[in-house]
């Protein structure tokens, strides 16, 4: 098992958002939390990257016990997060965003390496190599965000919200490169609120609803829970 | 060799563009009206200043402290400078062909350096880190009002420690003045300009190519991406905080010979280097290098042509135009104030 959340509660503040949230990823799945707005889909995430300290449970990653470590030890253990916000350097070139994801990595052509993998993933990146990240359009900025995430050379990517804010033809495009990775042999945890077009995609799906996994089996399963129909997909 | 003529011409429209191309003719104009020490002031007064000020960009930057203890740091460097070159120069004066003629004074700035960087260290320990530490809650206000009595409370342990008399030496390197271009220039002012120069290029490397300076940046645009892409913040912060401190400490041991140490020095520093973070933008480091010249050029300028009471009132009086229309600073992109980051 690569990750293992077991009962984890997490909130901000004296507002508790998870509770008991429990769910595995097995290397090489792709693996989706749904769920209305507010459920805590995204405290999940920033629990999982270190962002935000759990109040309670365990997170282990790879066997080993990674609660409460702080997000830049997490991401040396292998897991990029990329956020819903992406969290770009907006005043530093594409190039120089894709190297600062690799900044664990110290060896100078495992980072040459590394790019040109991301450049072969995305050759938009490629194109726009000088052009500041802050200048970019939506659609690129996600890609450059999941190309940044890509340069650690991860096992476990957290990818949340990537269709957030983007327009429906660009949701296909970064869909589609979250294929080439699962297919490059990454794992991939997603969070969406695009339930149809998720679970159409993914092997197999949480449902998290008021800081509690209400449901979880495959993709296919899940979507075709009366319940979920009846909520979530409005059929 | 292909040239970006459309770039060029958009440059020369900008603010940046505009505001450059006015200073290099205004700089232009005074060398050829008064003669070349004009150019000279204003290079020595904006290598200085650019030291102060890129310290100053990279606190508000990477800690989001709005520092106003920065010319302190200075004092502590010319402090240092004094006492490691007292005793220096004394053994010069008994022992003229000794190497310590040429090597004194450069230990002696050295020196500041080091112990701008071992003061900005116990701030960040003492000081700044418990606050950060326990809340960061109104932490521009709090931070600010924090530096404000840092500043208060080294200015007068230096007054009770040492006296509040001038602390100055005469000469760093002495010997006789060299003429460039018709103006005799001292050999510690082209030293003092040597020094920032270097220092100044230096740093802008470490910043532009090195991987820790690329992450020093990467944490003043985005802390939470920085985090994740795996640095470690604390170490970045502790060093920022030591590099920018040690900048002004090297800026006021290497101004000793024209500026004496005593309590309250660095609130000109602090002043100037705060009109030229206004003017280029905040946390910009290439845009204070520039801006620093600029300033210092508006400032030799006014001394020369309004009069030297007025070397504060023109620079205050741009800030506030600044301020009006192009609150970003010239060199800024965005408006992006330091309370919503």
């Amino acid at each position: 098992m690569l990750l293992e959340v077991k009962e984890l509660d997490a909130g901000y503040g004296y507002l508790q958002i998870l509770r008991k949230v429990s769910l595995q990823v097995d290397t090489g799945e792709y693996v989706c939390i749904v769920g209305p707005n507010g459920a805590g889909k995204s405290t999940t995430m920033k629990s999982i990257s270190g962002l935000l300290k759990p109040m309670g449970g365990k997170i282990y990653f790879n066997g080993e016990d990674i609660t409460g470590l702080p997000a830049y030890e997490v991401t040396q253990k292998g897991i990029a997060f990329v956020s819903e916000e992406m969290n770009l350097f907006v005043n530093m070139s594409v190039q120089e965003n894709l190297l600062m994801g690799a900044y664990t990595i110290k060896d100078k052509n495992a980072q040459q390496d590394r790019m040109e993998f991301v450049y072969d993933l995305f050759p938009r990146l490629a194109e726009r190599k000088s052009q500041l990240a802050g200048t970019m359009s939506g659609g690129e900025r996600k890609m450059l965000a999941i190309g940044r995430g890509m340069m650690s050379k991860p096992t476990l990517m957290l990818v949340d919200e990537p269709s957030f804010g983007l327009a429906p033809q660009l949701t296909e495009t970064v869909f589609e490169s979250l294929d080439i990775l699962i297919k490059n042999g990454v794992t991939i945890m997603l969070v969406e609120q695009n339930v149809n077009k998720t679970l159409s995609v993914t092997d197999r799906a949480y449902v998290l609803e008021n800081g509690r996994i209400g449901l979880d089996g495959k993709s296919s399963d899940v979507a075709n829970d009366s319940y979920v129909k009846k909520v979530f997909l409005g059929v | 060799m292909y040239i970006n003529f459309k770039a060029i011409a958009n440059w020369a429209k900008s603010a940046a563009g505009i505001t450059i191309t006015i200073s290099i003719a205004v700089a232009l104009y005074a060398t050829i009206n008064s003669g070349p020490y004009v150019l000279v002031n204003t290079i020595i007064t904006g290598g200085m200043l650019a030291l102060v000020a890129t310290g100053l960009t990279l606190m508000l930057g990477v800690l989001n402290i709005a520092m106003f203890a920065h010319g302190e740091y200075f004092m502590i460097g010319s402090l240092t400078a004094f006492y490691v070159f007292t005793p220096i120069s004394n053994y010069i004066m008994e022992n003229p062909d000794s190497f310590l003629v040429i090597i004194g004074p450069v230990i002696a700035i050295v020196l500041s350096m080091v112990s701008g960087a071992i003061a900005g260290v116990i701030s960040e320990k003492l000081v700044f880190g418990p606050l950060r530490r326990r809340s960061t809650d109104n932490w521009v206000m709090n931070s600010f009002l924090l530096t404000v009595g840092l500043s208060v409370l080294l200015i007068n342990l230096h007054q009770l420690i040492f006296g509040a008399d001038f602390k100055g030496i005469v000469r760093y390197w002495g010997g006789m003045p060299v003429s460039i271009a018709g103006a005799f220039i001292s050999r510690d002012r082209i030293m003092a300009f040597l020094i920032s120069g270097l220092i100044v290029f230096l740093f802008w490397f470490f910043m532009t190519y090195t991987r820790t300076g690329r992450a020093i940046r990467a944490v003043s645009q985005d802390a939470t991406g920085a985090q994740i892409v795996g640095i470690n913040i604390e170490n970045i912060v502790l060093l920022t905080i030591a590099l920018s401190c040690a900048l002004a400490g090297v800026a006021g041991g290497s101004l000793l010979f024209m500026y004496p140490s005593y309590p309250t020095m660095g609130l000109e520093p602090l002043y100037m280097a705060w009109f030229v973070v206004i003017l280029s933008g905040l946390g910009n480091i290439l845009g204070a290098v520039a801006g620093a010249f600029m300033v210092a050029l508006l400032k030799v300028v006014t001394v020369e042509y309004i009069g030297a009471g007025w070397d504060f009132v023109v620079p205050s009086a741009l800030i506030m135009l600044i301020l009006i229309f192009k609150p970003s600073g010239i060199f800024g992109s965005e408006v992006r104030g330091v309370l919503d980051k």
